[in-house]
Formats: structure tokens, C-alpha cells, sequence
């Protein structure tokens, strides 16, 4: 019986071509629209996230009490021996680094500006956060000395320097001096992340702890693991075993960029309700004409003892087809278009200069989720089930056999 | 007589009517309201951000915007100050001197932008007497005062009343260092300004800096804001090649170039509603059209020519699509002058706009004919483009197989 009622309903699709392909166009066109928009901005946001995580925050950051608020040297993370101890015993943690942050001046010949220097070692940053492909000139290195700064682009550019240029670094050093060193510009960084670009010096770790004279404890641990979902778990853990050390988590960090993530989807949600809700009206138009006018074949299929419930499913079957078609073009459309800005990217370098202020990539990787398509198909059958549901009504109440009589 | 039919046809399809006319008045609506938003509060931001530091229109030395070192200072304030005189159009001037030293407090040390300014003229030129927070404002004769961002106080751990020192260089490249006295503490809202933004009167910093009638730069208040432009030309040219004017579209390109870039995904996103919106008015316009292929049919048998038909069709979405677009042009333009009245506050994105250095959170709508009329058209052709598959396709059959049309 399903066959006959899916062959009578493709029949009487097929005899509509006009129609039923604009309606399949309509539904793939407009999923494509929405796959490609949630694939891009979800893609532009998890990329500030990640740029965020992997150069500043980790997935999680300790401090020690009061370092946040007050971004004080005196306040120290002391037991650094016996976290980096319990931090690599931990399969969940993927990496961790280690950083001594002071703020200062950063000086040329000519000019001068805030800085904040942050004494890193560097192999672990490019194992941990791939700092290392955030850097636009120079080299990712403090050359052979360790007398070498790598200077966030913002502050490079404020300063008019370029690589090999001579700068002193001041700050106030753990004994409340203001003790200063010479350096030699050997790199320069973009993250995106605008408060290193704005203001990061990055200096060997070592070199930090001669200037700033901390022989030992440092200002800021960041770890990344391997799977997102054990963040708040290991945070709770992390928070017992040690009382005297502050733990956030990324968002606790950057609650702004969290703000945009869940603003996101949000917008998603809003523009796919939209959409789909439009599409629900387009299918209904088509349902409901295709069913009236078929009044009299109804009728007649009624007349030779054609149960109402066999029609029903043939009308049913006729608008999952539409939807059906539609959702797998549209998905094939738009899964192809994702994955090709997947692999390449999206490049929005013209607009470079502005993408800057919001602190945005130039190049915008869509990101693939396969709910996409869940929620897509969940809408669009919905779309498909509703908008059937009134012209069915109506074919009940028209008493379908009466119509044959009409002329 | 067309338009009789047509006004008759047009009731008598009262489904294709009724769902062309609400879906167009609505993304009408739509359109015209978002770009009255977007250019509104866009407007919004970048008034914001221009007038709390970097003003309408900066001159600088030359080379100074390349090189901004001491050896690129106007090193004549007064005659560019007499020349700016003698220019109309000039609502007021002011010079500053920027430089950056250490602050060091009893407990700490922090870098910071120290920059002389005129007091009087500066209330004027951009919003730091506004942005008082606690204390008092700078006046003129001030000697060794500080008007102090709220963040660096707060990391200076320095309040109204204390003294603080700084160490710089003076623009002799000398060494220069004094104490100071917190007079007035300021918040503009832009969390990068408070945290290292300090000002001393003009007179006090060519004392202390050695920047007796030096200057970095001016900063030129325009009569008329939307003139900046041309403004800025005309100074160029009066006060020669060894000065640059440049106004706020230059100085500040990258944030136009921001907004420009929220517009553009603004309409990208936009436009895939409409997409299926024309879809579906066109598949409306299909069924109504097709329900009409015997009557058609008929017409064309009894001798009405093609091309009346096709007349008397796209007169009635032209109809259709006048109505919608008026409708929702006139709701969405009732929208925009509604919310330029009452700026929609977003509370909760504080922090965000902050990271954008966007010290606003109240966002008004800007009400202008000439968008709302452009928004109009546009929507009017697509309604209309929309509609024409459907026509052309019934159009092309010939009579008897219209009438023959099941």
C-alpha cells in the first residue's frame, strides 16, 4: 500500500513540475542560505575564542588571590613545582605554560609606550597555544642571547619599529624599583586577541625573572585540554587543591566573547525560525492549492472506496517529497559550500582594517557541525507537517464526494 | 479599463492578495528598519569614539602620522594657530602635546600617556570635562595638576589629593621628571583610555617638557560636523605642505572601515530572508496566475493580444507591490523615527561594546527619507521581478492549449 500511495503522490508531484520544483528550489535555496550564515559566524567566533584561548587564557588560567583584580608582582603563584607536577600527571591536560607578566614601559630612541611584558618560554608556547603562527615578521625566536623581544603588532606599529630595531624595556621590579634592559626587536605577533596586540612584549623567561627580579614563582599558569566538556570538572579540582590560587575559566577571563557566543546563536536561532517559518508558508500555498483543486479526484477515489486515511497519507507523502528533496539539496548545497570554506577559508582581507577593530581574523574558516543539519531537517519537516495539516482539514470538511456532483 | 481588471482580479485572488502583500509589507519593514538601525547606531559609535579624545580633524607636522618622534613636532604652534584664526568654518581649535612617561606612585610604577592640553578650549574640542568622575576639572593656570583615568588611578593606587611622580623625556630630549597632584579623576567608559590616559595644562607641560609653542598636533572643532572634509582640505592648503589636516574618516579608517563591514554581513544575513520570501511570492503568483491559464486562454481566444495580457498581469503585481511597500515603509519608517527618539539600551553588552572600544550602549535608529525611499524601491523591483517568471511562463502558451489547461 505505501508503495501505491508514494508512486500516486510523486505522480501528482511530477504533474506540477513548475510548481514542485520551485517549492524543492525554495527549501534548498533558503537552507543553504542558513547553513552557510550559521557555518561562517559560528566560524568567526570560535576563531576569536580560539585565538583568545590559545595566546592568552588557556581553557583554564590560575592566578594567584587577588592577581586578577590588581595585576600586582608581589602577588606570586609559589607552588609552581608542585603544580606543574600535578598538571602533567593529568591525561585530561593537553598543555600547559607557564608566564611572568609585569607592566611597563617600552621605549625607541624616539618614542615610548605601555607595555606588558611577559616573560614566556618560547618551545612551550609554540607546543601549547601555536604561538608561533601568529607571527607576521621576524622569527619566532629571542635569538642567540635571549636579547630579543617579540612585540604584539599594535604595539609595534605605535612604536614605529620593525625587526632588529633597538628598545629598553622599564618596569617596577619585585623590590619596587624601576629597573630597565636593553633589547633587540626579533619578531613581531598578531593574535587577534587585542589586548596582546595592543600592548604584549614577550621576553625570554629568564631574562624576565633578571629584570624584574623574581627568582622564582610566577604570575599566571594556562592550561588547554584535550576535550572542552572536562573544563568546569577540572576547574572545581583545581580550585581544592589549591585554596590560595584563583582558577578561571576562558569566559571567566573573556566574558565578552562568551557574550558574542551565545549572542550567536541567538541570531541563528532567530534568522533559521525566519526563514523557516516563510518556507512553512510557501509549502502550505502549494498543499493547499494542489488540494482543492483536486477536489474531484478525491472525490472519486472516495466514490470507489478509497479510505480517507489512504488520501491523507498520499497528500502527506506528497509534501514530505518537497521537503525531503529540498532538505538534501539544500544540504548537499550547503555542506559543499561550508567545506569549501572549511578547507580555504573565507578571506576578507580587503576589509582587513575594520575586521581589526573587532579583533576578527582576515580569513574566516567555516565551522561544520552536524547539528546544523539535525535542526535543519527537524525544521523542515516540521515546515512539511504543519503546512499540510490545514489543507487536510479543509479537504475533510469539503465532503470531497459532494464535489463530483459539482460541475 | 486595465486598472479596473486589475483592481478586480486582485480581490477575486484574495489568498495571493493577502500573502504578497503581508510578506513584502513585512520584509519592507524589516529592511527599512535594519538599515535605519545599522546607520543609526553606526552613526552612534563613531560620534562616540570621535568625540571623546581623537576629534573632528587633527594637524600634524607632515611626517608625524609616519614618524611620530620629537623631531615631527609642529614646532610653530603660533603661526598655525594665527593662520587656523583667519580660517571660517572653525568652531574651535586646540593644541595638545602628547608623550608617554612612567607614572610611579608610592606602589607602583605604570606607563602612561601624559599630554598637555588647553583646558578651556578642550571642554569644547571633546568630552574629558564631561567624563569627570570625581575631583575637579583642569583649569588653565594649573601647575603640576592631574586629571587622571580612572583605570590608572586605579592601578596607580592614587586617588583625588595625591601626589604622584612621572619620569619622561622633554621634547629637548632632556630628562624630565616632577611630582604631581591628583586634581580630578575621569571616566570616558573606553576601558583603554582610562587605563592610560593623563592631562596637565598646556602651560605647565611646555614647562616642565621644554615644548614651549611645540605641539603634536591641533585639534579643530567644524562648525558643521558633515563638513569635516572639506575642512580639512581648505586647512591643508592654507597653512601649507609642511603641516597634514586629516579628518576623523582618515584618522579613525579603521573603524569606518568596522562599521562598513557590520552593514555588509547586516545585509548578507538580510538578504537570504529575502531570497525566500521571493520564492514564495512567486510560487504564490504561480498558483494565481495558473489558476487563471483557462481564463487567459479564453481572453486570448476571443483576440486580446499577448502583450495586453502580460499588461494587464504585471499591472496587478505592480498594484500588489505599490501598496506592500508603501504599508511597510510607512511601518518600518514609523519604527526608525520611534526608536531615533528612544535609543534601544542593551544593558547586558556593556562589556562587549567596551572590547570595541564603543563607550555607548544606548543605540538610536536614524530616521532619513532618502534611505527609506531607496529601501522602498528596492523592495518594490524585486516584489515585482518576482512575480514576472510566473506571468512570462502562462503567457507563453498558446490560447488553446490554455483553455485545455487542467
Amino acid at each position: 500500500m505505501y508503495k501505491l500511495v508514494a508512486k500516486i503522490a510523486w505522480a501528482s508531484l511530477s504533474r506540477r513540475k513548475t510548481r514542485s520544483v520551485l517549492v524543492v528550489l525554495m527549501i534548498a535555496v533558503s537552507l543553504w542560505g542558513v547553513l552557510f550564515l550559521e557555518g561562517i559566524y559560528d566560524g568567526m567566533i570560535e576563531q576569536m575564542i580560539g585565538n583568545a584561548i590559545r595566546s592568552g587564557s588557556g581553557d583554564i588560567t590560575l592566578f594567584a588571590k587577588g592577581y586578577r583584580l590588581d595585576n600586582d608582582l608581589g602577588k606570586l603563584i609559589t607552588r609552581t613545582e608542585e603544580i606543574e607536577r600535578l598538571l602533567t600527571s593529568d591525561k585530561r591536560i593537553k598543555t600547559y605554560i607557564i608566564r611572568i607578566r609585569q607592566d611597563g614601559l617600552v621605549a625607541t630612541a624616539q618614542y615610548s609606550r605601555n607595555g606588558s611584558i611577559y616573560g614566556v618560554e618560547l618551545e612551550a608556547e609554540r607546543g601549547h597555544g601555536r604561538l608561533d603562527s601568529y607571527i607576521t615578521s621576524g622569527e619566532f625566536s629571542f635569538g642567540g642571547k635571549n636579547r630579543g623581544v617579540i612585540l604584539g603588532a599594535r604595539l609595534a606599529d605605535k612604536l614605529k619599529v620593525k625587526i632588529g630595531k633597538k628598545i629598553i624595556l622599564s618596569a617596577q621590579n619585585l623590590e619596587n624599583d624601576v629597573s630597565s634592559m636593553a633589547f633587540k626587536v626579533t619578531g613581531i605577533i598578531k593574535t587577534n586577541n587585542m589586548a596582546l596586540d595592543e600592548t604584549a612584549v614577550f621576553i625570554d623567561q629568564d631574562k624576565a625573572r633578571d629584570l624584574l627580579l623574581v627568582p622564582e614563582g610566577v604570575t599566571q599558569v594556562c592550561m588547554i585540554l584535550h576535550n572542552e566538556k572536562d573544563i568546569p570538572a577540572l576547574q572545581d579540582e583545581l580550585r581544592k587543591h589549591f585554596s590560595e590560587l584563583e582558577v578561571f575559566r576562558w569566559d571567566e577571563i573573556y566574558p565578552a566573547l562568551m557574550q558574542s557566543r551565545v549572542m550567536m546563536e541567538w541570531f541563528n536561532l532567530v534568522i533559521s525560525l525566519i526563514v523557516f517559518c516563510v518556507v512553512g508558508l510557501g509549502i502550505f500555498g502549494v498543499m493547499l492549492v494542489s488540494v482543492l483543486e483536486r477536489l474531484r479526484e478525491f472525490g472519486i477515489m472516495l466514490a470507489v472506496g478509497t479510505k480517507f486515511s489512504q488520501i491523507r497519507w498520499i497528500v502527506m507523502a506528497e509534501s514530505f517529497f518537497l521537503g525531503f528533496l529540498g532538505f538534501l539539496a539544500g544540504s548537499l548545497l550547503g555542506g559543499m559550500t561550508l567545506y569549501y570554506f572549511y578547507v580555504n577559508g573565507l578571506d576578507l582581507t580587503m576589509f582587513s582594517q575594520g575586521l581589526d577593530v573587532f579583533g576578527m581574523d582576515a580569513v574566516t574558516y567555516a565551522v561544520i557541525r552536524p547539528d546544523y543539519f539535525v535542526t535543519a531537517l527537524t525544521a523542515v519537516s516540521l515546515a512539511t507537517l504543519l503546512s499540510v495539516l490545514l489543507p487536510l482539514r479543509f479537504l475533510k470538511n469539503a465532503r470531497p464526494i459532494e464535489t463530483i456532483r459539482k460541475v | 479599463m486595465f486598472l479596473k481588471i486589475a483592481i478586480k482580479n486582485i480581490v477575486a485572488y484574495k489568498r495571493r492578495s493577502i500573502v504578497t502583500v503581508a510578506l513584502t509589507c513585512f520584509t519592507t519593514a524589516l529592511l527599512v528598519f535594519a538599515s535605519a538601525f545599522w546607520d543609526g547606531s553606526h552613526n552612534k559609535m563613531i560620534e562616540s569614539a570621535v568625540e571623546i579624545y581623537p576629534g573632528y580633524l587633527q594637524i600634524t607636522q607632515k611626517d608625524f602620522r609616519k614618524i611620530p618622534s620629537y623631531d615631527n613636532l609642529i614646532f610653530d604652534a603660533r603661526s598655525v594657530r594665527n593662520a587656523l584664526t583667519k580660517i571660517s568654518g572653525i568652531d574651535t581649535f586646540g593644541e595638545r602635546f602628547e608623550s608617554f612617561v612612567l607614572f610611579s606612585s608610592r606602589e607602583k610604577a605604570v606607563g602612561g600617556m601624559f599630554t598637555g592640553i588647553e583646558p578651556e578650549k578642550e571642554e569644547r574640542l571633546s568630552r574629558l570635562k564631561k567624563s569627570l568622575k570625581k575631583g575637579e576639572y583642569l583649569s588653565p593656570g594649573d601647575h603640576a595638576k592631574l586629571y587622571i583615568g580612572t583605570e590608572l588611578a586605579k592601578r596607580l593606587k592614587v586617588d583625588v589629593g595625591d601626589v604622584l611622580s612621572f619620569v619622561g623625556t622633554g621634547a629637548d630630549y632632556s630628562f624630565a621628571a616632577d611630582n604631581v597632584t591628583v586634581k580630578g579623576i575621569f571616566q570616558t567608559g573606553l576601558f583603554d583610555f582610562d587605563a592610560s590616559a593623563a592631562f596637565v595644562s598646556k602651560s605647565y607641560f611646555d614647562y616642565i617638557m621644554a615644548a614651549q609653542n611645540y605641539a603634536t598636533h591641533f585639534i579643530v572643532l567644524p562648525e558643521k560636523p558633515q563638513d569635516v572634509e572639506d575642512l580639512a582640505a581648505t586647512i591643508s592648503r592654507k597653512l601649507g605642505s609642511e603641516y597634514q589636516a586629516l579628518s576623523w574618516q582618515k584618522t579613525m579608517a579603521g573603524l569606518v572601515q568596522a562599521m562598513k563591514v557590520d552593514s555588509i554581513f547586516g545585509y548578507i544575513t538580510l538578504s537570504i530572508i529575502f531570497i525566500v520570501i521571493f520564492f514564495v511570492i512567486m510560487i504564490y503568483t504561480l498558483l494565481a496566475v495558473f489558476a487563471r491559464v483557462r481564463e487567459i486562454g479564453i481572453l486570448r481566444a476571443v483576440g486580446t493580444t499577448p502583450s495586453q495580457i502580460l499588461r494587464l498581469l504585471v499591472l496587478e503585481s505592480v498594484l500588489l507591490g505599490l501598496v506592500s511597500v508603501v504599508a511597510g515603509g510607512l511601518i518600518g519608517g514609523a519604527l526608525a523615527y520611534y526608536f531615533q527618539l528612544h535609543p534601544i539600551v542593551f544593558p547586558g553588552y556593556e562589556e562587549q561594546f567596551k572590547q570595541y572600544g564603543l563607550a555607548a550602549s544606548a543605540m538610536p535608529a536614524i530616521f532619513s527619507l532618502s534611505t527609506i525611499v531607496r529601501d522602498m524601491i528596492v523592495m518594490f523591483v524585486l516584489t515585482v521581478l518576482s512575480t514576472l517568471y510566473p506571468i512570462l511562463k502562462v503567457n507563453g502558451y498558446r490560447p488553446i492549449e490554455a483553455i485545455r489547461h487542467v
